[in-house]
């Protein structure tokens, strides 16, 4: 069991595994769900990912070692759960070819596209779902990652072990999905009748 | 740790109405910049990365300081825009059912 694997086991009595849930699991309950309805798309599969991954750390809170990162721990529960149960029976296109986007998105010619005609003062007219939109239409990894760094904070480090791919690739993949999401609210902007140059 | 990281950006923050006739239009290192930016918006570039970028660069190149600020300003929008708070019965469904499984 992939939670097991790093820090040895602790053997906390009931009153203290009471402690860590309510002191250091149930404050990231909202990071949580919005990661989870985020990556499910979904209300009610969100909820029930959420519900799963809390009753899997108490399950497992053996494994986590008190004052370590909490919520690292609990987003790569989730995430992992989200791959083994969820991933196969979600409305998701298939999961695309990595090393075929990698390679594309990673070839000069992509960088020399970016449209930095997206410009501030569009985006200070999104005021409804434009943005929410635009990150939900991103393939689910390239999501994932603007979730974990732009709203969550998480370090690459910590996105490494979170999603278990090398800092490189965190690095690069997060590039990528920042461009994709740029050229989504550029076409917003365009219909919102900003001009680009 | 995030807190201070925002701080520091704060701290470096470029000035918001640089003299734009003294801009660079063009960026020659537009590529090594865009991951320069990168890094110090997300909290991991060194101070001295930061001094010079943001104190130096971003004051004389024009496409640079437009990205910086882009780059900011879609921060902003996704952390106003995309934080949807979990329900209360989620939440107390979860307390209950953790209850639940201490009392056997």
């Amino acid at each position: 069991m992939e939670l097991e694997e790093e820090t040895p086991k602790q053997h906390y009595s009931d009153t203290e595994k009471q402690n860590i849930f309510n002191n250091e699991f149930m404050p990231h309950i909202n990071s949580m769900y919005n990661f989870a309805y985020r990556l499910t798309l979904d209300q009610d599969d969100s909820k029930d990912l959420v519900q799963d991954t809390y009753l899997k750390s108490y399950r497992f809170i053996d494994s986590f070692q008190k004052g370590t990162n909490a919520k690292a721990w609990l987003f790569r529960i989730l995430k992992n759960s989200f791959i083994n149960d969820y991933r196969k029976k979600s409305k998701e296109p298939s999961k695309v070819d990595y090393q075929e986007v990698e390679s594309y998105y990673n070839s000069e010619e992509v960088d020399r596209q970016i449209t930095p005609d997206l410009r501030v003062e569009a985006l200070k007219d999104m005021i409804g779902d434009e943005i929410s939109n635009a990150l939900n239409s991103l393939d689910v990894d390239f999501r994932t990652v603007i979730i974990l760094c732009d709203l969550e904070g998480f370090k690459y480090d910590e996105m490494a072990k979170i999603l278990d791919i090398p800092i490189g690739t965190v690095r690069s993949r997060l590039h990528r999905a920042r461009n994709l999401l740029k050229e989504k609210l550029s076409e917003y902007a365009k219909q919102m009748g900003y001009k680009t140059i | 740790m995030n807190t201070l990281n925002k701080w520091v950006i704060k701290l470096y923050e470029p000035m918001s109405n640089p003299d734009q006739s003294h801009m660079k239009q063009d960026c020659q290192n537009q590529r090594d910049c865009m991951q320069m930016l990168q890094l110090i918006v997300d909290g991991e570039a060194s101070s001295e990365q930061k001094e010079h970028f943001l104190k130096h660069h971003l004051e004389e190149c024009m496409p640079c300081y437009k990205n910086y600020h882009l780059e900011v300003a879609i921060r902003q929008l996704l952390k106003t825009k995309c934080s949807d708070q979990a329900p209360q019965e989620l939440v107390d469904s979860i307390k209950a059912k953790v209850i639940q499984n201490l009392a056997h």
